[in-house]
């Protein structure tokens, strides 16, 4: 049996961006194969003031990749006397995954925050560095799950069709935090390694704030 | 990152074993220990590898359990056959001689060794070895499965023909002055006497001659 | 050659016909079919009045929950009933393969069934497939010589015990009963050990999960308590529901073709006569 360096600790992370609000949203239950590591593990951390990066695939990759982007974001503050923006931060994120194309961070990432315009954006990645800006994502074990359910409710328009339309989505704040509720209470059913609680980050103009559900624990 | 890498519940279920026959004065004492594991997991702590073949027969099972209990219920349909047959109790040597025939026969899908004792009015106790391959051997003692590398210098020290029950069994006295409960296991370090340089031992002990 | 051979009809077991084209492909690189396991917590013990056997509900297919209520404590007989895990379908078609071998034999001797029957059934089975039929299974049940508590391990090995776990769950399971079984216990304590247990499993084994089932056999009596403990409702519900608007999925054409008339009914034939 050789080495294998990777490991996937599963669960689901989500964001939605709307006109004036982003929502970042990641169960806590951390896992390798049929045991649970932990039920209380912060897949969310703040990169900046409004940027929100939620991870799911193997946290140690993502506890490093995590630390790279802390510091780079330091030196930034250091060099420009302000924080970064979210869509820059979204590009530096693409550069530190593509720097380690051959022996990838095994992470799927998924960035929410507000742009310079104040409007909600969100970055998705996968774990080489390709990302793209879009409405919503889902990431993660319970995706599969998610994504067809956000595509029914949040359908945005092709990003292909010209003039380029806005990605954001209509749902108002607090409707968009009760579809993210449901959709991971419906994905903890079904996908073995979402549960416990889900970790809801939402960031506006008034700053950032927190929410906690419970989920199954099953 | 394969954290559990021994803990593979699906492997067959297999016996880490130590079994052991004897021939004493009166007959055979079998022993065995009542662990069966699969991979690093205890699946039962109380398990019965002593198996009862006819009334004056038994088998020590070691290897594959599912192998093993195979083999003895074969074994013991056999036997019944041939007490019936016969009309008379089967002996040691016919019995092992079945035990063998299978273990023979179907030495590429067995992962079994076993030990079969027991007493016959002809022989009396006697204790047959039949290892992997399926051959047989009349020893006056066998010891099996993977713990028995442990006792091999310990049996050749300690056994004697002609051993009272007293003297084979393991109990309190004799043999068993060297068997300890696990929690009061002397360590091997705490008996011996520090010195300052290997050169030191060397010199100051004289060997030991080894006795019979 | 002679064509007979072909057209006999199968004769029972399973067929092999397809291994050596399987074995090709996955040479070339297919990947294997995957079946739907029970990752599982089953347990069983031994109670003062006799056998008391319980099952989480969980059915998955890889990290997917396939069957969020399912029965995974099995019939044998009217005073045998067995736990499985593994293989679903592997589980599923022993047991009843079993079962109905145990019902020709009560109606050829007359006789209630017995525990050591169904083991030894189910082992020789088992055993005979060499680990390829992979079936774990607790064996439970009260018959003329008493409670029988085993375990039948795929490749055709069992256990007899007071207590006993399989499955994936089996590990968090059994440290539940390591640490509160005792002999003679009561039927209340009995089905609260049982249920701990399960419940062990449900919690800590992502393989495991949903509801309890119960089933306590004493002599002569069995209950089948399904779904005798649910600890795991939906925590969350949307406060208003979801609208799904007709037309999702474009239609980029519509063609209708209207069906013809093919079938022309003609009375014909003669009258019948008196």
């Amino acid at each position: 049996m050789s080495f294998n360096p990777y490991d996937n600790n599963g669960g689901t992370c989500v964001a939605i961006a709307g006109s004036d609000y982003c929502v970042v949203a990641a169960d806590t239950r951390m896992s390798t194969g049929y045991s649970i590591l932990t039920r209380d593990y912060s897949k969310i951390c703040k990169l900046a003031d409004t940027a929100i990066l939620a991870s799911s695939g193997f946290q140690a990759d993502v506890k490093a990749l995590q630390k790279v982007l802390s510091a780079r974001h330091l030196t930034y503050q250091h060099q420009h006397n302000k924080q970064m923006s979210c869509p820059a931060m979204a590009q530096l994120l693409s550069n530190t995954l593509y720097y380690k194309r051959f022996f990838p961070y095994y992470a799927f990432n998924v960035l929410g925050g507000l742009d310079s315009e104040g409007k909600g954006c969100v970055f998705t990645y996968d774990a080489v560095g390709s990302y793209e800006r879009v409405g919503y994502s889902s990431q993660g074990s319970g995706s599969t799950l998610i994504i067809p359910v956000l595509d029914n409710q949040l359908k945005s328009p092709s990003p292909l069709l010209l003039p380029a339309k806005d990605a954001v989505t209509p749902l108002l704040e607090a409707e968009a935090v009760d579809l993210v509720k449901d959709v991971f209470a419906s994905a903890a059913e079904r996908d073995i390694y979402t549960g416990d609680r889900v970790e809801i980050v939402i960031v506006n103009k008034s700053g950032i704030r927190r929410e906690y559900v419970e989920l199954r624990k099953d | 990152m394969d954290l559990n890498l021994n803990m593979n519940m699906n492997a067959p279920h297999s016996m880490g074993t130590t079994i052991i026959g004897v021939t004493y004065c009166d007959g055979v004492i079998l022993g065995a220990d009542s662990r069966t594991s699969t991979g690093m997991y205890v699946a039962n702590r109380a398990s019965d590898k002593i198996t009862q073949l006819t009334d004056n027969i038994y088998l020590c099972r070691s290897g594959s359990a599912a192998d093993s209990q195979a083999v003895s219920d074969y074994a013991r349909l056999s036997l019944e056959l041939h007490e019936i047959q016969q009309g008379r109790p089967a002996t040691v040597k016919a019995a092992s001689n079945i035990v063998r025939n299978l273990s023979y026969n179907n030495k590429n899908r067995l992962q079994t060794g076993m030990i079969v004792g027991g007493w016959d009015k002809y022989e009396g106790g006697k204790i047959y070895a039949v290892p992997l391959g399926g051959t047989i051997i009349e020893q006056p003692f066998a010891i099996g499965g993977s713990g028995s590398s442990y006792l091999y210098g310990f049996f050749d020290q300690a056994w004697k023909e002609n051993m009272t029950k007293e003297e084979a069994e393991i109990n309190s006295e004799g043999a068993t002055k060297n068997f300890y409960p696990g929690d009061t296991l002397p360590l091997w370090h705490e008996e011996l006497e520090s010195h300052n340089s290997l050169l030191e031992i060397i010199s100051s002990v004289s060997p030991v001659p080894m006795s019979t | 050659m002679s064509k007979s051979t072909v057209d006999v009809p199968q004769r029972g077991g399973f067929s092999f016909d397809l291994c050596r084209r399987n074995e090709m492909l996955e040479g070339k690189g297919l990947k294997p079919q995957i079946y739907r396991k029970t990752g599982t917590t089953i347990v069983g013990l031994v109670f003062q009045d006799g056998i008391i056997l319980g099952a989480d509900t969980r059915a998955t297919e890889g990290p997917i929950v396939a069957d969020k209520n399912c029965e995974k404590i099995h019939y044998m007989a009217p005073n045998i009933y067995c736990c499985g895990a593994g293989t679903a379908a592997d589980t599923e078609a022993v047991t009843d393969m079993v079962s109905s071998q145990l019902l020709l034999h009560r109606y050829a001797t007359g006789r209630e069934s017995r525990v050591g029957t169904a083991l030894t059934l189910l082992k020789t089975h088992l055993f005979g497939y060499q680990g390829h039929v992979s079936a774990a299974l607790v064996l439970g049940g009260v018959d003329i010589t008493g409670p029988h508590l085993y375990t039948i391990y795929p490749h055709g090995s069992t256990d007899r015990l007071a207590f006993a776990t399989m499955g994936s769950g089996s590990l968090a399971a059994m440290a539940m009963f390591e640490t509160k079984y005792k002999e003679g216990l009561t039927r209340d304590e009995g089905i609260n050990l049982v249920c701990e247990a399960v419940c062990s499993g449900i919690f800590n084994d992502l393989g495991s999960g949903s509801n309890v089932d119960v089933c306590v056999i004493t002599k002569g009596h069995k209950e089948y308590l399904r779904n005798y403990q649910l600890p795991n409702p939906r925590t969350y519900v949307s406060s208003k529901g979801y609208s799904f608007a007709k037309g999702q999925t474009e239609v980029l054409s519509t063609k209708i073709t209207p069906l013809k008339n093919n079938l022309v009914v003609v009375a014909e034939g003669e009258a019948m006569e008196e």
